[in-house]
């Protein structure tokens, strides 16, 4: 097997497991392992990790929805409204709960439908404090996670010590180093947006040391493609719809950097160095900047887009708006102008995990390679 | 033969009527915060349950763009606002609160409501987080300061001590950042002073909205809607509570006398009115119940601000109980409770197209009052301040079957 053959089987591997997330649940729990739902974006995972059960990212998926219909207005987001679907639907059965961060309106009512929608499965809450520059911040997500370790326990018998967290840590801050070089070097091998999505979306199903290892591996035989690539960089919450990804593989497209909360978002962050691992954990989302969903004065976000778009050579930036989410849809007014001033072609394109018909976003894709090649 | 044209006189309010009283302490807010700006003092914006005790008792001057908005919508310019907002990038899928004030922001112009400009803004997100972001954007196209007191929504029953704690910090770190900016001083008399006066003015507020449990009601329940600009700009204000303690008291004259101020023939049908006014479309939505002689005999909307409290912690608890903030357990208790006390007969829900917060758990929530009150419950499209997301026709047709639903009610009722 030569090594691009290699790098097919790997990114295949990856495309199986992004698909099928049950799947990688059954193997979990058959191996004995408890499964707890993280809901996007963002959730204390390495408590899950450190308490020896696996964590799997819940955001929904492009289908119908029908059950969820009951509890949402049209004009809630579709990644809560989907994670709900599948809920009802039994899609999650075998998890032991769900942990429900409450960042936007629509996640707030999600988590109070949960209760009535999806009975079976308990919620372990996962607020965060959006004023968290000071102390108050800080010691509040300190007692939220203290509080949902005693959750936790409760609902299955695992317990957490302070050296299993630390250890968890640093597990996920290996995972999110790789990440990072992943991301660079899928950029300049011109690897095409579906190959480079699955590889982050199947992080959400697999152990981190596990996906690790194999996003290593893969990088160890990655090869330039070749061909010559439109790069661009991708912003947004969610940039997995198989219909979009493909309009971007045909129209020769590679991305370069992303600010996907789904995918490079989540390695925004640090760990500072704190008196115990919990600290650790509550300073990582109390120092975290960078995303429309967490308050930001200054919305650094914006230049931050800016200076990775401009590091790595970007044409152009897609803003992937997931329809109804408004944190993201404050943000991009101000995008907008920025990408205006600094010359930056910008394009939105408006997802939906309902959308079945991806012919217009083709239609301005298209227009938008020709306008930046 | 030629059109009459008919002149609609304009209603004379007696000067010494609690609402004249009520009306002058809404329209001073604006008063004095202009007044303030053109001493040179700093004035802010101000979200709509940010805790008034702050900025009241070191004397500050703010202004509201939630109720400038409702101005804005009320008197047709709410499409204005929108179109405004949505050619500088803002979705048309984003509060339309946000949007025209956002608008004005840009461009402080607004026929139906000027205030000024504000030299610091002040956030509080317990009634959404699209207030965040909505804040966040301001600052920066104004560079100004944004000072922010978080109030996560509270998934549990009740304010939990670590989450008083949190909150308590804030309101601390809220007044050493004003008085930086204002150079104003923080007085604990001066506090206590306000603190009294909020309680004054929400334990009569309190008082008027119970006089929606006499059958008939000596008030239309819509009335309300017009003091919640009290509630908002003058909560902890000196003499805001006699001016509810009087209206009470006309109240409680009416019912002797007989009479109401609903304009309906007779009040065959008593309901509660979910969810925040359809202000752009109020008369509409209004007449169209009169005509059907059925009133608004209860609304979480019009006690939704008002804060009863004896300890700092308890004021703290008090801002964790406003409806965009409370899980739906509590929010469904307390709407039980009003259905049951004020002996409603059906629930109008408005779906409120710009606020994901409140309307996100309606349908559950409503569904269980249903089940709980034995009440009919029908839902409508409108929308706070986008005149663009309601229909007339469909607003008749779901009042039309809550009414006859009602109607059969009432009919097995009394063959019981």
């Amino acid at each position: 097997m030569n090594s691009m053959s290699d790098e097919r089987t790997l990114l295949n591997t990856f495309h199986e497991i992004a698909s099928h997330p049950r799947r990688q649940m059954d193997q979990y729990l058959s191996r004995g392992l408890k499964i707890v739902g993280c809901q996007a974006p963002y959730a204390p995972e390495e408590i899950v990790h450190a308490m020896g059960m696996v964590p799997m990212g819940l955001w929904g998926a492009d289908m119908a929805l029908s059950e969820a219909k009951r509890y949402f207005p049209t004009f809630i987001c579709s990644i809560m409204q989907s994670m709900v679907e599948l809920g009802i639907r039994g899609a999650y059965d075998g998890m032991s709960c769900i942990l429900m961060p409450s960042l936007c309106d629509a996640m707030q009512a999600t988590v109070e439908n949960w209760k009535y929608a999806v009975p079976s499965i308990p919620i372990v809450y996962a607020d965060y404090p959006q004023n968290r520059f000071g102390k108050a911040g800080h010691d509040y997500l300190r007692a939220t996670h203290e509080r949902q370790i005693a959750r936790l326990t409760e609902l299955t018998g695992a317990t957490c010590t302070d050296e299993a967290l630390r250890q968890s840590i640093e597990i996920y801050k290996e995972h999110a180093e790789t990440m990072k070089a992943f991301s660079e070097l899928a950029g300049k091998c011109g690897m095409k947006p579906s190959d480079r999505s699955a590889v982050f979306k199947s992080a959400w199903f697999m152990l981190k040391q596990e996906h690790t290892a194999l996003v290593r591996e893969l990088m160890a035989v990655m090869k330039p493609c070749g061909e010559k690539k439109i790069g661009v960089m991708t912003t947004g919450i969610l940039a997995d719809q198989p219909g979009l990804l493909q309009i971007m593989d045909k129209l020769n497209m590679t991305v370069l950097c992303d600010d996907v909360a789904h995918e490079s978002r989540q390695s925004f962050f640090c760990y500072p160095k704190a008196e115990t691992p919990l600290d650790t954990l509550a300073d990582k989302f109390c120092t975290m900047k960078h995303c429309s969903l967490i308050y930001d004065p200054q919305k650094t976000r914006i230049s931050l887009i800016l200076e990775e778009a401009r590091a790595h050579g970007a044409k152009g930036i897609i803003f992937i708006q997931t329809k109804f989410c408004d944190p993201e849809e404050f943000d991009y007014v101000f995008l907008k102008r920025a990408c205006e001033n600094a010359g930056i072609p910008l394009i939105m394109i408006e997802v939906d995990r309902q959308m079945t018909n991806y012919d217009q976003a083709g239609t301005a894709l298209q227009t938008f390679c020709e306008m930046i090649q | 033969m030629a059109e009459e044209q008919v002149v609609k006189k304009k209603r004379v309010v007696d000067p010494n009527s609690a609402a004249y009283k009520l009306g002058q302490i809404t329209a001073r807010n604006y008063t004095e915060a202009w007044e303030a700006k053109e001493r040179g003092e700093k004035i802010g914006w101000c979200s709509s349950n940010f805790p008034q005790e702050i900025h009241r008792t070191l004397g500050i001057k703010v202004v509201y763009p939630e109720n400038q908005a409702v101005a804005i919508a009320v008197r047709g310019g709410g499409t204005r606002g929108c179109d405004e907002a949505e050619a500088e990038g803002y979705s048309n899928d984003i509060c339309a609160y946000a949007r025209i004030s956002a608008a004005y922001a840009k461009n402080p112009h607004a026929p139906e409501q000027d205030m000024p400009l504000p030299d610091f803004l002040l956030c509080c997100n317990n009634i959404c987080n699209c207030m965040i972001k909505w804040y966040e954007n301001v600052a920066l196209d104004l560079n100004i300061p944004l000072i922010m007191i978080d109030i996560p929504f509270n998934h549990f029953y009740k304010a939990t001590p670590e989450q008083i704690a949190y909150v308590g910090q804030q309101f601390r770190d809220a007044i050493a950042q004003l008085e930086a900016i204002t150079g104003k001083k923080w007085d604990e008399e001066r506090f206590r002073e306000v603190c009294a006066c909020t309680n004054a003015t929400s334990k009569a507020m309190l008082r008027v909205a119970d006089y929606l449990q006499y059958e008939p009601s000596p008030l239309a329940g819509f009335d309300l809607f017009n003091h919640m600009g009290v509630l908002i700009t003058a909560l902890g204000a000196p003499d805001s509570a006699a001016a509810f303690n009087q209206l009470a008291d006309e109240y409680e004259a009416l019912i002797k006398a007989g009479r109401s101020t609903f304009r309906g023939e007779r009040e065959d049908y008593r309901i509660m009115f979910e969810g925040i006014a359809c202000w752009p479309h109020l008369k509409f939505t209004s007449k169209s119940l009169i005509a059907k002689n059925i009133n608004v005999a209860a609304t979480i909307y019009a006690v939704a601000a008002t804060h009863v409290y004896n300890t700092f912690d308890e004021m703290i608890a008090s801002y964790y109980t406003i409806p965009g903030a409370m899980n739906l357990e509590l929010s469904r208790d307390r709407r039980v409770q009003l259905c049951k006390a004020n002996h409603v007969q059906g629930m109008l829900v408005h779906t409120n197209r710009s606020c994901k917060n409140w309307s996100g758990i309606m349908p559950e929530m409503s569904r269980q009052i249903g089940e709980i009150c034995h009440i009919p419950v029908v839902a409508f499209d409108g929308d706070q301040a986008d005149p663009r997301n309601f229909s007339e026709a469909q607003y008749e047709t779901r009042v039309q079957g809550l009414m006859e639903i009602m109607q059969e009610n009432k009919a097995g009722e009394q063959h019981v």
